[in-house]
């Protein structure tokens, strides 16, 4: 089996179990869960990153260049951006989410696998390098954020109606509500800029290759629908009465704006960054 | 008059309400949202064809074929920028820092208390260092024999939000600039052949177009891969000089600052058109694009050159996908009275019959090189703008405007009380750890006791 498709099972598995070990944590909190799952998911995010890079030493072909690539780069964010967060709020107990969505991405791009193809000559730019993972990570940075508004709307509906019992002792042992809406607050300052900078550079690399920066093509246009959702979550943010329960809803809305944007318009839709066949 | 200034109050009120703004970002996000999912500028028909009537009806009368053009769009940025330049002047450039005045320690969320075995004037002092070496901005006052500190942090960043609004504006500026002043267009250059830009008067000599195709076996079967277009063309722009220059995707060329993009390529036909085996000069000395058309004189039949097919497959007499030219053919399209006729494949120097003693002959193919080009000057403004607008969304959401209140009382002989509570422009949730951290610290260092709430 060639090195990068060892590597890429190595992820997979990996994303596998610690999901699976991860989400009994997230129930169970038993640490000998959480001490399993944090290993493998590292292991999981490194095998990735090492395949990205045995693949383009392999092929010498920008590795980003088509769905397969993109959504293991995507994935490999995804996990990297949460454990950063994860160290630094102790929220291990989201892991088993982001892992599951992570495999599912994962899983999914190796289905988009068609083997090396040297790039058409829109893509043989230096932008590939620099707009590629800047929008990818930033669609990781929203994953993450969705997966801790997915938690405080669990826990922000759950809770009144469980004052007694297991249930109301476990959603108590999960951070409290404004916590979590930090954490997603700052997972969006993360995706936010993120996104705005890829819209940027994907300008320039516009102009560059097809004469004008921005030509309305649906990638064009989705991406800024997906930046005006999120300019509406910051903005709500400011507001007192608006933080918390509206703006997780925003984030939740936002996320699913980002998968229509990353692939729904790249799959059904034509367009310069049509895979539509 | 009394009328005039509520209503003045009125819109300044709604247009300078964040949660109008937000409204109208739906709003902007919905219509751009409805130019993703409707395919633009298409020929009404297709929209009929590809809709219930009454909502394709909906989508040409309410102009969704165009919506990024469509007075609703143009509406809705205007509204926006409105909106806008309302909440910059009334709410972000007057917004001020908190005044230097005594709070309620207690009653804010994030406050701390502490005991210090010393005076007020020497806890003040060290408070003071504290502070300053943590890079906020330490203030003093007495308010009613009680002291008071204020150290602030990161004041600069409250302007975060005027300098993205400002990104916004100039990208809105860059924009209309190339409505107002900016041109573009496309040509299509056959081989050998100089087309001049009617707007620039710039000439274009395509000297030789080439491309190049990788056929790579996938398990979705074979894929013909373009990897290369090139041309090579002779420019000769106001200072009447040809200069010899390549043209690539991703390398533009620069013409008296008008900017030439290899935009795509195809081929051109020459015909043998025949009456009775008499050549009819004027058509068959001419070069025909991809959707170009003729009539046959004298007749009322026309044809148009509908596409080229690079090669045909031997046995089936079809088409391939493969692009690269092995036994290529023309697809013609023939109508009669503007009625169409069909289509028809015609192989390279063979001929077909139109009736009348008429035939075509598809001679040779003369490739063409496919250019746009484009004159913007409001590249500069929308780049800066963009900067501008991206440094606005970093110092938002990166640097935190925060407040500090620290109240120092005498409790007794070389004994104080410190009172300390924070407020920041985003609430307290986002500014908690941080607080609690310093509150600890300045425990540790002024070996205070502090509790934190």
């Amino acid at each position: 089996m060639p090195l990068d498709e060892a590597l890429i099972a190595v992820a997979l598995s990996a994303y596998t179990l610690g999901a699976v070990a991860l989400l009994i944590y997230f129930f169970s909190r038993a640490p000998w869960l959480r001490d399993v799952g944090i290993p493998l998911a590292i292991l999981g995010c490194a095998a990735q990153f090492a395949q990205l890079i045995a693949r383009f030493e392999l092929t010498h072909v920008w590795p980003l260049l088509n769905l397969y690539g993109s959504l293991s780069l995507f994935s490999a964010m995804s996990v990297a951006i949460y454990i950063g967060f994860a160290f630094r709020y102790k929220s291990w107990f989201a892991g088993g989410f982001v892992l599951a969505l992570a495999a599912i991405f994962l899983a999914y791009g190796v289905t988009w696998y068609e083997g090396t193809m040297p790039p058409v000559p829109s893509l043989q730019s230096y932008w590939a390098k620099i707009h590629v993972p800047i929008v990818v990570s930033s669609y990781a940075a929203f994953l993450v954020a969705f997966v801790f508004s997915c938690i405080y709307l669990l826990k922000y509906y759950a809770q009144p109606a469980k004052t007694g019992g297991p249930i109301a002792v476990w959603l108590a042992a999960l951070p409290s509500l404004p916590q979590l809406d930090v954490i997603v607050y700052r997972a969006i300052a993360i995706g936010l800029p993120l996104i705005s900078i890829g819209i940027i550079t994907g300008a320039m690399w516009a102009k560059e290759a097809w004469g004008a920066y921005w030509q309305w093509d649906p990638k064009e246009t989705a991406a800024l629908f997906s930046w005006i959702i999120y300019l509406a979550y910051m903005h709500l943010h400011t507001r007192h009465a608006w933080r918390g329960l509206r703006t997780n809803w925003v984030s939740v809305i936002g996320f699913v704006s980002i998968i229509f944007c990353y692939l729904g318009v790249n799959i059904w839709i034509s367009g310069l960054h049509s895979y539509k066949v | 008059m009394i009328a005039a200034r509520a209503l003045y109050r009125d819109f300044i009120s709604t247009f300078g309400n964040v949660l109008f703004a937000v409204t109208l970002f739906i709003v902007w996000g919905l219509l751009t949202l409805i130019g993703v999912v409707v395919e633009q500028g298409q020929d009404p028909n297709s929209y009929l064809e590809s809709y219930a009537a009454p909502i394709a009806r909906a989508i040409l009368r309410l102009n969704f074929d165009n919506v990024y053009h469509s007075p609703w769009y143009v509406g809705i940025i205007a509204l926006i920028l409105l909106s806008l330049a309302v909440c910059t002047f009334k709410r972000v450039i007057p917004a001020r820092l908190p005044p230097l005045r005594p709070v309620s320690v207690e009653k804010i969320p994030l406050h701390a208390s502490f005991e210090a075995e010393e005076d007020a004037a020497a806890v003040r002092d060290r408070l003071e260092s504290f502070f300053t070496a943590r890079g906020w901005r330490m203030r003093q006052r007495s308010f009613g024999g009680t002291e008071w500190s204020f150290a602030d942090k990161h004041n600069w960043a409250r302007r975060g939000v005027l300098v993205a609004h400002a990104g916004f504006v100039i990208i809105a500026a860059g924009t209309t600039l190339y409505w107002a002043r900016g041109f573009s267009g496309e040509m299509a250059v056959l081989r050998g052949e100089t087309s001049e830009v009617a707007r620039t008067r710039a000439l274009i000599r395509l000297d030789d177009f080439a491309y190049s195709i990788a056929p790579i076996m996938t398990k979705s079967g074979m894929v013909y891969q373009p990897t290369d277009y090139v041309s090579r063309v002779t420019v000769t722009g106001n200072d009447g000089v040809p200069k010899a220059m390549t043209v690539r995707v991703n390398h533009p060329i620069d013409v008296d600052g008008t900017l030439y993009y290899q935009a795509s390529y195809g081929f051109g036909m020459r015909f043998l058109v025949t009456r009775h085996g008499k050549p009819e000069t004027a058509l068959s000395q001419r070069t025909f694009l991809e959707g170009d058309s003729f009539d046959l004189p004298g007749t009322q039949r026309s044809i148009v050159y509908e596409r080229f097919a690079p090669t045909v497959d031997k046995q089936s007499g079809m088409p391939t996908a493969d692009p690269r030219v092995n036994d290529p053919a023309v697809v013609l399209a023939v109508s009669q009275a503007g009625n169409a006729l069909g289509e028809v494949l015609v192989p390279l120097r063979s001929w077909i019959d139109l009736g009348d003693g008429w035939r075509v002959v598809p001679q040779r193919y003369v490739l063409y090189s496919g250019f746009q080009y484009r004159n913007d000057p409001g590249v500069p403004l929308v780049g800066i703008g963009a900067f501008v607008l991206l440094a606005g969304l970093i110092i938002s959401f990166y640097f935190l405007p925060a407040r500090i209140y620290v109240r120092i009382e005498e409790a007794g002989a070389h004994r104080s009380r410190v009172g300390a509570a924070a407020t920041t422009v985003k609430g307290y949730d986002v500014f908690e750890s941080e607080f609690s951290r310093l509150v600890l610290s300045l425990g540790r260092e002024m070996e205070l006791r502090p509790s934190v709430e």
